[in-house]
């Protein structure tokens, strides 16, 4: 601290600028940072809420096709898995609430999560924050910018989620509450990400930390929504209480309470900490010296395995035990009463024959297609890493080429991509045969393959933007993948020609079990995929190195 | 960059001057083959360093100018790493520059200040038995005390028959340490020769009465000071 009589003599000569414009200047900056994460998310509420109401009057008319989708699907296990319990599906807003606020409230969680390590870890791990602590700036003030810049992009996510809704024809009031309860979401993770920013001393250990406890809130909410006599236990989870909150199905906003209550906990909790330990370090101690372990040091390729083994063994993980749950519950799908017409319109979705337990599993399948797609892009994300922290230039100096490096990356993550994909397969089997489901397990393996041609597709066209658009690479890949995902789900929601559907590789994929594998379309997607990876070899052959 | 053509001969230690910016680390990275030439080629023992890195690089070890290691491996991983790589590390010279850097062999390079990670990449460098030792700025971080380790080890080198670019703006250790000199100005050699080549070019520095060789501070300075008359291009 520096006398009070300096501090005075300052704020009489006005030379310094108040501490307001300085964490105004720090909030915009912080907001800056994160434009690319924030316009991708809101685009992805915007259209998500838009085609939800947009599809469900499409598809269901009449009070009677509601009627009969209510009865068929208000108790199905396997899709409250995904979406939440519903309360009201006869209503467009009702039908909304279930499909969109489920599945975005996960999608919250995550950026909420993304957005706290990014302005508060990250920030310390590269050293910038030291930089504006050394300035006139204190730490509570940087604390506090850094929350008002994600209290911007929490707005922007709103007004986005609302905006798709009333745009799909909701009311105005309800559009805005719905929208209100999935963001209620954000801030108990921007609250989860800030303290494990707190304790964990890197970047990465964070966003694991962080992730292991939006993994614990889903995990609850599949138990709460779909064992019965566990309802309760939705209030144990954020995730929870943004269902709670019962959009278009007697509004309860008392409940908007809970969410704001963790939030102010978790970070006061989080600037507690922060004002209290040292700039560099977490609450957890990090361990600066270690007994050398020797193993995969031969090659580039070798430590890069090292390196993401740890992280593989955790996507299996995940996997397996999402894969076991889905085993288990479809055991719980029948299809005494749901009507051909209702199977027909199923059918448009690509899930022709959910009602059986095979059904479900192959549309469920389509899942785990996305996410082993996404953990491939996340593959090329880490090499783009390796490149930008500039350890490539270290690597490329030394007799190493960079078709053997890029070569090497691609084969580890066209591995890992197999190992997930049989995991998916593996652990489905283990929990149907577990809740007395009869489906071979050469049945799911099979569907597990599935998995494989349109992750290696897209790790294709990561490489590719990788070895051309180093600085934008992952993130056009990931966004591909959302798009083409709901591409398939909109066009065929909505009607659209079937050539305009089919664009997507996710609509060429067979839905093993309820139907048979496409040999051909996975043959020819693998094959672009591979192209796609040589024409990456190529252009990266023909490249600057680009650093962060 | 205009065209250059530096020599570094076998047990020669290459002063490469230029304050920052000048395009030092450029030049570096053309003869890597890590950047792309706009146009022509760049050239390591005659080998096309875009068209064959490898087999250039396999002659070459190289120390940058900022420490780009693995943060959560040790030195010794590091060590072990890098050589299995390269394939052509004294094991025994390792341990002793180890010794002589005062290297913690079990910290892991997170842990390491600036310095000492300079220390871990020229450990690994100089334990190479690489033909031609390339080193960008190397003493950057390093305290007084290891600067004097960082020149018996160059001069170890030279005596084994290594030739050592040393890229630098540090003048008094190239003056203590190099064979031969050239001085980059914007992308072009203003001038290249021995010590006491720049030195006669230089002319004699006129103090109050007395006339003295000019020192390689007054040479360099000489080439900036707007005047750049003699250079030889």
């Amino acid at each position: 601290m520096p006398p009070a009589s300096a501090v005075r003599a300052r704020g009489a000569a006005g030379a310094v600028p108040a501490r307001g414009a300085a964490g105004a200047a720090l909030a915009r900056r912080a907001f800056r940072d994160a434009r690319v994460r924030t316009i991708a998310f809101a685009y992805l509420f915007a259209i998500y809420a838009y085609i939800q109401p947009a599809g469900y009057r499409h598809a269901y008319p009449t009070t009677s096709d509601r009627l009969g989708f209510a009865r068929s699907f208000g108790a199905n296990k396997g899709l409250r898995l995904f979406y939440g319990e519903p309360h009201d599906l006869l209503s467009v807003g009702g039908y909304s609430a279930w499909r969109v606020g489920g599945t975005l409230a996960i999608v919250a969680a995550a950026f909420g999560l993304l957005a706290a390590v990014r302005a508060l870890r990250t920030e310390e791990d590269t050293g910038r924050l030291e930089l504006v602590l050394a300035g006139v700036v204190g730490r509570g003030t940087t604390f506090g910018s850094s929350m008002a810049a994600i209290a911007g992009g929490v707005s922007i996510l709103w007004a986005a989620e609302f905006a798709g809704f009333v745009l799909g024809g909701l009311p105005v009031g309800g559009s805005a509450y719905l929208a209100l309860a999935t963001a209620s979401v954000v801030p108990v993770f921007v609250g989860v990400g800030a303290i494990a920013s707190q304790v964990a001393p890197t970047r990465r250990l964070a966003l694991e930390l962080g992730g292991a406890i939006v993994a614990i809130a889903l995990l609850l909410r599949v138990i709460a929504d779909t064992v019965s006599g566990w309802g309760w236990l939705r209030w144990a989870t954020p995730l929870g209480w943004a269902e709670e909150m019962q959009p278009f199905a007697g509004a309860r906003p008392l409940v908007l309470l809970a969410p704001l209550l963790a939030t102010v906990l978790l970070l006061t909790g989080a600037a507690k900490i922060a004002m209290r330990r040292d700039i560099g370090t977490g609450l957890l101690p990090v361990k600066d010296t270690a007994e050398p372990k020797l193993r995969l040091l031969s090659s580039p390729t070798a430590l890069a395995l090292r390196d993401e083994r740890a992280g593989l063994a955790v996507w299996i993980g995940g996997i397996g035990l999402f894969a076991f749950i889905l085993g288990v519950i479809s055991n719980g799908i029948s299809s005494a009463d749901i009507s051909p017409s209702m199977q027909r319109e199923l059918a448009k979705v690509g899930a022709g024959s959910i009602a059986t337990p095979a059904g479900y599993l192959g549309f469920v399948f389509i899942f785990f297609v996305l996410t082993v797609s996404l953990f491939a892009c996340a593959q090329m994300g880490a090499a783009r890493h390796e490149e930008a922290e500039k350890r490539l230039e270290t690597l490329l100096a030394l007799p190493v080429g960079r078709a053997s490096w890029l070569g090497g990356r691609l084969a580890i993550a066209t591995g890992a991509t197999v190992v997930l994909s049989f995991a998916a397969g593996l652990f489905t089997w283990v929990g149907a045969s577990a809740a007395g489901v009869s489906i071979s397990l050469a049945k799911l393996l099979e569907a597990g393959l599935n998995c494989v041609p349109v992750a290696l597709l897209f790790l294709g066209v990561a490489a590719l933007t990788f070895a051309l658009a180093p600085r934008a690479g992952a993130g056009i890949a990931y966004g591909l993948v959302s798009v083409t995902f709901l591409w398939q789900l909109v066009g065929s929601l909505v009607g659209a020609p079937k050539w305009l559907v089919e664009l997507t590789p996710f609509a060429h994929v067979g839905l093993v079990p309820a139907q048979p594998f496409r040999v051909g379309d996975a043959l020819a997607m693998a094959a672009l995929g591979v192209l796609a990876c040589g024409a990456a070899l190529v252009a990266f052959r023909r490249r600057d190195l680009v650093a962060a | 960059m205009d065209s250059l053509d530096l020599q570094v001969a076998p047990g020669e230690v290459y002063g490469y001057l230029g304050p920052n910016g000048s395009g030092k680390t450029t030049t570096i990275r053309l003869l890597l083959g890590l950047h792309r030439p706009t146009s022509g080629h760049a050239e390591l023992f005659g080998i096309d360093a875009w068209r064959d890195p490898v087999a250039a690089h396999r002659r070459v070890a190289y120390v940058a100018g900022e420490p780009s290691l693995w943060p959560a491996m040790t030195s010794t991983e590091t060590f072990e790493f890098l050589a299995r790589i390269r394939g052509d590390v004294d094991v025994a010279y390792r341990d002793l520059l180890v010794e002589r850097f005062h290297l913690e062999a079990s910290k892991r390079v997170r842990a390491l200040s600036k310095g000492n990670r300079q220390k871990v990449q020229l450990v690994a460098a100089f334990a190479s038995r690489a033909e031609l030792l390339i080193l960008d700025e190397p003493t950057s971080g390093l305290d007084p005390l290891m600067e004097v380790a960082f020149r018996e080890t160059v001069n170890e080198a030279k005596e084994r028959g290594q030739a050592v670019f040393l890229s630098s703006h540090i003048l008094s250790e190239v003056e203590a340490l190099c064979d031969r000199v050239g001085i980059l100005r914007e992308g072009r050699l203003v001038d290249q020769g021995s010590l006491a080549e720049l030195r006669q070019r230089g002319g004699p520095v006129i103090t109050a009465l007395t006339s003295r060789e000019p020192s390689l501070e007054e040479i360099f300075l000489h080439h900036y000071d707007g005047s750049s008359d003699s250079a030889p291009g």
